[in-house]
């Protein structure tokens, strides 16, 4: 090969070398400039992607906040600021302990809250937080955690639900107070009954007393006479006429019915006042005061009571049966409630049997009163023979306010007070079966387990 | 002849109680005890009954119905409640057809004491028919001016119950069964009331509307009706509030105590309500009196009444007054405002108070009323007429 021959090759060699750099050289210029086009858009993705999720976040209307392991605040959404009443610039940085109330982490950071405890999971808890104005308030607090390349991060979403627990407390406190006040009511009517079941023996236990003073007064009249006569006697100065005085006096005050009537007087009297003792002894059981717990109490007893202490509702409609079951366990109740429960059932049965009952008529209806124990549970059936519930409001007669009654006679309150607490409160149930113009039967089962029962 | 009384309970013990404590009263009463409204009325039936003493709740028929129902078989039968229930309705029910209401337990005298003074009141009247037609009667009609006005208060939500009362003791008959109800025992208030502002207050705007409105106690009288039977019923009532204010400042003015001053006044404003009664059931009798007063005077008034009545107006409005439980001294002032000299009394009384204030009120009429000079002069104060007669102009 001669000289000219390698030189035309070596440039042959260097031009495409060069074109072969210049061909590289716009491949990589135009792959930087894609890759340029690509990462600008990028960009403007990421951006658009962080307004979109911030703006979402501010838009949320739940708190959303991140704090790190450390438990200081890293970002804070706008309904975050609104309810802790804070702005963003404020609370970023800070320990987010500040806006809880203090005896919540006892001492420690929110972010030992989490150690271990999370995962992939979401704890929920409901704390109370703490508002700028250090306001305490009630709030549902979520807890999740996430990691940021190396960086561990809790996001914390809170909802303030002081609203909710306002209008949960205005609705505990309205249905004591609906319960109080049917309460008060059934003493009100009770105490009008009671008086009268009152009224009647003492009626007669003071007539009788004033008859035995009466009688008394005559009785010694009598003596008076009978001492003269054996004084006269004695001196042997009896004459017919003294002896016929005597026997006018006897007649006069009619010694004979003295005679029969002052036994008969002291019995009646005696056994009013053991009416009055009872329905007094009633009344004391019946009313419970202060019992605001769940005790073991014989039902049967409460049953008793609750029928004395209503006998002027029921007497003038219904006799009264009680099949009661002897062999009763005693069974934890709240007394009060359930004396209430059973009240409203007899005062029921005694409206449903003067509603069948003709007018006029003198014949009553039966009310009777059961109780048995049927496996873990303590039944009690209150069976009326009045008017029935007819099918098309069985469905509705345990609802508040629900009633077929006229203004005055009922407030639609009984069954619906007896469901919540022998349900509710007892862990009970009630239930009834029913035949249009036969009668109706309420069955309450309450469970004789105190581990079965819920505590109200 | 033994008075019959019919006593009507559903427990045996209390009537066996009741039975026993009137036993003192045997000679006088002869008394039957059942224990439910039928057979009370199976017996009525047969053989009538004086007084009837009836509970209110028993089964079957309670007291209101057997009252109702006894009232058309025997009007002139003396009813009273006895009765353990407080309830308001209960009471409401017999408000019209009982004549007193007790309630247990109740002192046996004071039912005792009940009993006999409506049988004592029945001696003002001897004329069997009129004592049955004022024993049936459950109320008196109101002035329809007035009645009205009260309707219309009750339906204002605005209005006092003061208001109310003041209305009522413009009327007659609202005054009079207003009384009778808060006195009856079933108002459980053991005081005697004899203004009807108070009545109003004790009973209370919801009683007061459930007794107008729906029970209907007060009633309007048909004024043209009486008018056409020559019975002014304006002019008594103009009359009875002016005796009632005079009566009242006399009493004042002697120095009478408080009680003696409300029951003039309220004697005073009733002491003609016999003069309604009579309007009402009896009309021809009570032209004929009219006319017999403007011949005759008061004597001829008097002589009228005896021959057609056998007893006064007064005696005729103090029988429903006693027999309506209203206050003693009211009854009596009413019975006697003619002839204040038939009762022994020699104490200054609403009587007195009544019986001046209705001369005073009548003195331009010349009609020959005169006060009653021996009785005055028995109480010592005949020289007070110039005194009180210038009370009565002021
Ligand atoms: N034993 C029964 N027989 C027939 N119907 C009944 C019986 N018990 C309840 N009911 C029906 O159920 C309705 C609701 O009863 P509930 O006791 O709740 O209210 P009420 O008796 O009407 O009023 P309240 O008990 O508040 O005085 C009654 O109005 C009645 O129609
Ligand atoms: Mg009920």
């Amino acid at each position: 090969m001669n000289q000219v021959e390698r030189f035309a090759r070596r440039c042959e060699r260097e031009r495409s070398a060069r074109n072969q750099a210049e061909r590289l050289l716009e491949e990589k210029s135009l792959e930087l400039y894609h890759a340029n086009v690509g990462l600008k858009q990028l960009a403007r993705d990421l951006a658009e992607k962080e307004q979109r999720s911030s703006s979402i976040l501010d838009a949320a209307v739940d708190g959303i906040v991140t704090v790190d392991e450390q438990g200081r605040i890293d970002s804070f959404n706008h309904a975050a600021e609104m309810i802790f009443g804070c702005s963003q610039k404020e609370a970023i940085g800070l320990d987010f302990s500040l806006f809880m109330e203090s005896d919540e982490m006892n001492g420690g950071s929110i972010g030992d809250l989490s150690v271990g405890v999370l995962g992939n999971r979401t704890m929920i808890r409901e704390i109370n937080g703490k508002r700028s104005d250090e306001t305490i308030f009630p709030m549902d607090l979520a807890l999740s955690e996430t990691y940021l390349g190396e960086r561990r991060l809790l996001i914390l979403v809170i909802r303030d639900i002081s609203q909710r627990k306002q209008a949960e407390l205005e609705r505990v406190k309205m249905e004591l107070q609906l319960r109080q006040a049917q309460k008060l009511e059934a003493i009100g009517q009770l105490a009008a009954g009671i008086a009268h079941e009152i009224n009647t023996p003492t009626q007669f236990v003071s007539d009788n007393t004033s008859f035995l003073q009466d009688a008394f007064q005559d009785i010694k009249k009598l003596c008076g006479f009978r001492h003269r006569v054996i004084e006269a006697v004695e001196a042997d100065t009896l004459t017919p006429e003294l002896i016929e005085t005597a026997k006018a006096v006897a007649d006069d005050i009619d010694i004979d019915y003295l005679h029969d009537e002052i036994p008969e007087a002291i019995e009646q009297s005696l056994e009013g006042l053991r009416r009055i003792k009872k329905i007094v002894g009633a009344m004391k059981e019946f009313s419970h005061p202060g019992t605001e717990e769940k005790s073991c109490i014989d039902i049967n007893q409460a049953i008793r009571s609750t029928v004395e202490v209503s006998r002027n509702e029921w007497k003038y409609f219904a006799e009264m049966v009680l099949e009661l079951d002897p062999a009763l366990p005693a069974t934890p109740c709240l007394p009060g409630e359930l004396n209430q429960a059973i009240l409203n059932l007899i005062v029921n049965a005694a409206h449903a049997i003067e509603d069948q009952a003709e007018d006029d008529s003198d014949s009553l209806g039966t009310i009777t009163i059961r109780t048995l124990k049927r496996d873990e549970r303590v039944e009690i059936k209150v069976t009326d023979t009045g008017c029935g519930v007819s099918e098309d409001i069985s469905g509705r007669i345990f609802d508040p306010f629900f009633t077929t009654k006229q203004v005055g006679k009922g407030t639609g309150q009984g069954l619906a007070i007896a469901y919540s607490s022998i349900v509710d409160r007892h862990g009970g149930t009630i239930g009834l079966e029913s035949e249009i113009g036969r009668g109706t039967t309420f069955t309450i089962t309450l469970p004789v387990n105190m581990a079965s029962v819920k505590t109200g | 002849m033994k008075k019959r009384i019919l006593f009507v309970d559903d427990e045996r013990d209390l009537l066996n109680g009741l039975r026993r404590a009137l036993r003192g009263q045997r000679k006088e009463w002869e008394m039957t005890f059942v224990g439910s409204g039928k057979e009370a009325l199976e017996l009525a039936e047969s053989n009538p009954f004086d007084a009837i003493v009836t509970d209110m709740r028993m089964p079957g028929m309670d007291g209101a119905q057997l009252l109702e129902e006894l009232v058309h078989l025997q009007p002139d039968i003396v009813r009273i409640v006895l009765s353990g229930q407080s309830d308001k309705e209960m009471v409401m029910k017999s408000v019209l057809p009982a004549h007193q209401y007790l309630n247990k337990p109740c002192d046996i005298d004071h039912l005792k004491n009940a009993i006999i003074r409506a049988f004592a009141l029945r001696e003002l009247i001897h004329d069997d028919k009129l004592v049955a037609l004022i024993s049936g009667m459950e109320s008196l009609p109101s002035l329809p001016s007035l009645y009205l006005k009260l309707v219309g208060m009750l339906q204002d939500s605005d209005v006092t119950v003061r208001a109310v009362g003041e209305m009522l003791a413009k009327d007659l008959a609202m005054t009079s069964k207003v009384l009778q109800l808060v006195n009856s025992a079933f108002f459980g208030l053991g005081r005697r009331i004899t203004n009807p502002v108070d009545a109003a207050s004790l009973l209370g705007m919801n009683v007061i509307k459930g007794l107008v409105l729906s029970i209907g106690i007060f009633s309007q009288c048909d004024q043209s009706k009486l008018q056409s039977q020559g019975f002014s019923v304006d002019r008594l009532w103009a009359h009875s509030s002016k005796v009632a204010s005079i009566a009242k400042r006399i009493a004042v003015a002697e120095h009478a105590e408080k009680s003696v001053v409300e029951d003039s006044m309220l004697a005073g404003f009733l002491h003609d309500i016999g003069k309604l009664i009579l309007a009402l059931n009896l009309p021809e009798i009570l032209q004929q009196l009219q006319m017999a007063s403007q011949d005759g005077g008061l004597a001829g008034l008097h002589h009228a009444e005896e021959m057609a009545l056998g007893t006064t107006h007064g005696g005729v409005g103090a029988y429903l007054l006693g027999l309506w439980g209203l206050p003693e001294g009211v009854v009596s002032a009413v019975a006697f405002h003619h002839d204040p000299g038939a009762l022994p009394d020699a104490e200054f009384s609403a009587l007195t108070a009544v019986h001046v204030a209705d001369v005073l009120a009548n003195d331009d009429a010349s009609d020959g009323y005169d006060f009653d000079h021996d009785y005055l002069q028995r109480l010592g104060i005949e020289d007070r007429i110039e005194a009180w007669r210038q009370l009565a102009l002021e």
